[in-house]
Order: structure tokens, then sequence, then C-alpha cells
């Protein structure tokens, strides 16, 4: 397999503020993600996996160990990484337009015409364009997580790192947004994290779901999607749901198994 | 259609709000003239709202009123814009860097909480009765507390915002110029327009004390020969100056940040 991210024994330790107690988040851990790959991390919430994510988009620094994206040794956050965050992100003093025109602010790899060009085509993309010059706070939740994702496809990034975008939402919104990233994605073919707690989602966007332990965060299980449902069964809402269901009753089990060992412990 | 007057929270239209902006002047006035007229209270103490309005005009036609205004006017302005070429840079870095921040805010709290009107005596002792030590009253009440306004309202900047501008590939300086001021600008707007209002106190605190023009010394001088309907006068005009600019940074805040209107 292709390792286009590669984490290399990754150790993350929060200290509480008198810096006399330690809470360790990330145990050493190893993990790699093959280009155009959409990974899922589940897990117990708390369990450390946004942490992960924050650190391989340089938000965060880790303790110990590596990070490289197709080979370069990572540190910091830069253009190569784009985020999306659970809370809406998208400016309210620019229109949608503007909004998803700002991913492309700092790229210069384009001309001024290009940058025009590629806003509209994300706009189009997230179904936006009706809205175009509307402000961001005329317009629903839902809407606004699509801003984010455009503003982010716009800036062109290596990876795509999603954190719960779609925990705020509804659910029929929310179903809307899976379907419609699960196109975006066959199009774009961009390489993914999604972090999420929903294990349906998971199993639904997923190339491959890994699931976490309680803190500190360790790979318990991956599994390879793709194998037991094909992606454009799901895409198309025709997958197996015999298959479906008890791979989710699988992940829960695992879930559950870890959520009670860190209710034992305290 | 009184209902709506009754019921909690509930919205009313713009016409109505100004209908009653208006009646609770005239109620005022109406109380402050009966009890005026009513003999209860001597007149040097309590004129009517006629002898004050009457007092006012002469202000202007026999004391030239109206320069003692525009003294007074630049005196705030001045120190305000002082304050705010200052405060706000300094702001904005107390709450992106976490050293200044760490370095200057113990300081300005101390700073903020030494009571103003105290300092005057020192500031006359170090810059004499003229220009400079008025300036220096209002500068003093404003400048410490506005850089921490300026400075929570970046803090209150979402951290999600910095962090896109980073995932984007913007610089910190990029971030700073197209992300935190433009996220904090409404509410720092607000807060500049809230302090200015405090500098007209200070500036009355500055004219009494030491100056030879304003209004603050015009009051303060006809007080001496118990104009009282003069003294109110005084004291309305400032109300009035500082009504019209409070609506004027209102006007401008409604204009420059209509993306906030739902």
């Amino acid at each position: 397999m292709d390792k286009f991210i590669k984490v290399t024994d990754v150790t993350k330790t929060y200290w509480s503020e008198d810096g006399k107690t330690e809470t360790k988040v990330v145990l050493p851990l190893s993990l790699t993600i093959a280009e155009g790959e959409m990974v899922m991390f589940l897990g117990p919430s708390g369990c450390g996996k946004t942490t992960l994510m924050r650190i391989i988009g340089g938000l965060e620094k880790q303790d110990q160990g590596s990070i490289t994206l197709a080979g370069d040794l990572l540190a910091g956050p830069d253009r190569r990484r784009g985020m999306v965050f659970q809370s809406y992100s998208s400016f309210p003093w620019l229109c949608v337009r503007d909004n998803i025109k700002f991913g492309t602010r700092y790229r210069k790899d384009i001309s001024a015409a290009e940058k025009e060009e590629i806003t509209d085509h994300y706009m189009g993309m997230v179904g936006l364009s009706a809205y175009s010059d509307f402000y961001t706070n005329r317009i629903s939740g839902g809407m606004r997580q699509r801003v984010a994702i455009a503003r982010t496809l716009a800036s062109s990034p290596d990876i795509l790192l999603m954190d719960e975008p779609f925990g705020a939402l509804d659910a029929q919104t929310r179903e809307h947004l899976q379907f419609q990233l699960m196109d975006i994605n066959k199009t774009e073919k961009k390489t993914t994290i999604f972090v999420t707690h929903d294990v349906e989602e998971a199993i639904l966007l997923a190339d491959r779901v890994v699931i976490f332990s309680a803190r500190p965060a360790r790979v318990v299980k991956e599994i390879d999607v793709n194998a037991v449902i094909p992606v454009q069964d799901r895409r198309n809402n025709k997958a197996d749901m015999q298959k479906f269901f008890s791979l989710r009753n699988e992940i829960l089990e695992i879930i559950r198994a870890e959520y009670r060992q860190t209710m034992e412990a305290t | 259609m009184l209902k709506p007057l009754f019921v909690f929270r509930h919205a009313l239209p713009r016409k109505t709000e100004i209908i009653l902006g208006i009646f609770g002047f005239f109620l005022f006035l109406t109380i402050w003239h009966m009890t005026a007229s009513s003999g209860v209270i001597r007149p040097e103490f309590l004129p009517t709202p006629f002898a004050v309005a009457k007092a006012f005009i002469r202000l202007f036609t026999e004391r030239d009123f109206a320069s003692d205004i525009i003294v007074s006017v630049g005196r705030v302005w001045f120190a305000f814009l002082l304050s705010v070429v200052i405060a706000v840079p300094l702001g904005l870095m107390m709450s992106t860097y976490r050293a200044v921040g760490a370095i200057l805010e113990p300081f300005i709290d101390f700073v903020r909480y030494l009571p103003v009107p105290a300092l005057v005596p020192l500031l006359v002792i170090w810059f004499g009765v003229g220009e400079t030590s008025k300036i220096a009253v209002l500068w003093m009440g404003t400048f410490f507390q506005l850089i921490l306004l300026i400075a929570d309202d970046t803090k209150r900047v979402p951290t999600e915002y910095i962090e896109s501008g980073h995932t984007l590939g913007a610089s910190n300086g990029q971030i700073m110029r197209h992300i935190i001021i433009p996220a904090a600008l409404p509410n720092m707007i607000d807060n500049l327009r809230i302090t200015l209002g405090w500098c007209w106190t200070y500036l009355i605190i500055a004219e009494i004390v030491a100056a030879n023009s304003g209004i603050g010394h015009m009051i303060w001088s006809l007080r001496r020969f118990v104009k009282t309907p003069e003294v109110m006068a005084g004291i309305i005009a400032i109300g009035i100056i500082g009504l019209l600019t409070d609506q004027a940074f209102r006007f401008a805040h409604a204009r420059l940040f209509s993306y906030q209107r739902r």
C-alpha cells in the first residue's frame, strides 16, 4: 500500500495547569494512509482521535514521533492540510462567494482569473450558487458547513481533515451532506481524514475505518469497509443492509468495550 | 393594538419606539416644569425648562459658547484619537501574543484602578495648566480602559477562524489583517463609542480644575454667579453633543456592519 501519510510513533501528553499531573492522550501510535483514501477515525469520546487529527494538521505539536506527507516531514500548519471544523468557521463579514474565494487567496500557483473560476466551480459543487451574495448569518448551519468545505477545497490541499463537520447538524441535513460529500469524493479523490463518533456515518463514508481505544489513543482495529460493502453500493443507497448492520454492531461492540474500560478505570 | 406593549420581549415597530423615546423626554420635562413652577423649590436652585432654554440661547448670543464647544470637542477628539492609535495595536498584540499580554495585563490592571481625578494634581505639576495636562487627563482616563476592551474583543475571535487561516496558507500578518481585525472590528467600534463617552466625563473634570476655555470652564465660572439656568444649559449641551456623537457612531456601525443584520 502506498504510504501517502505516514504517522510514526506519535505521542502526546497534556499537563494540568499546575504541571503536576499528566494525561497521556496519544500513546506511541503509528498509522499509514494511502493517497485518495477516505479514512474515518472512530472511538469513544475524549479518546484522543481529534488530537491526533489536529497533530496531523499541524495545529498541535506531538511530543515525540514524526508525520510525513508524500515523504516530507511535517511541522506546523500549512495549505497542504485543509481543515473543516465542527463549529461554523465561515467568516460572517464575507458573503458566501467571498468566503469560498478566501480559500484561493493565498495560492500563488494560479492566476486571478483561475481563482474566480475555481470559486465558482466549488460553489456549484456544494450547491450554493443561488446563495452567492448571502452573508453567512442568513444561511442555515448545513449551508455554512458547505461553505467551509468549498472554501477548504478551493485552497487545494493535499489532504482534507474533517473534525466532526456534521456533528452539529440535524439528521436530515446531515444525511444530505454525507451523500454530497460522497459525490464530491468521487470526482475529487481527495485524501480525507474524518473524525466522527457516529458509527453509521463512518461506515457510509469510509474506505477504511480506524477504531481507537479509550484514552490514551491506540489503534484497536482497522476495517476495510470496501471489502464488506462496495463504495458504489453505499453511494447509490443500495448497500446490503444485513452486512451494514452486522458491521455496525461489530464496531459498536468494540467501542462499548473500550468505553467500559474507561468507566471502570475512573 | 396595545397588546404588544404588555408581552415579554415583544418587538415594537421602529416608529413606536421613536414616539415612546420622545414621550420619555416630555415626561421628564413635564415633571421638571411642574416641580419648578410649583414654588416648592426656589428658582435659583431649580429654574423652569423655559428659563433654561432661554439661557441656552443666551449662552450662544452673549457668551460665545460656540467657541467653548469647539475647544472642548477638539480636546476630546484629540485625546481620544491619541488613545485609539496606541491602544488598538497594543490590544491586538496582547491577545495574539501571550507574552505581550502577560507583560502588560497586570500593570494595566493596576493603572486602570487609579481614579483619574486623583491624578489631576500630579498631571498639573508635570504639565502645567496648558493643553497638555488636559489631554493627559483624558488620555489617562481612556487609554488603559480601551486597551483592555480591545484585547477582549480580539480574544473573542473564534480560534477556528485563526486556525482556518493557518490551514488556508495565510501568514501571521495576513491572519491579523484579513481575519482577526475584520472579525473583531464590530465590537471594537462599539467599544470606541463607549470610551468616547467616558472622555467627556474626564474633560469636564479637567476643565473645571484648570482651564480658561471650554464647556467645563464655562459651567464652572457661571456657578460663581449662581446662574443656575446657564449652568443647566451647559450641562444639557454636553448631553446633546454626546447623544449626537453616539447616534453618528451607531449609524456608521449599522452601515459598516450591515452583514450582522438578520
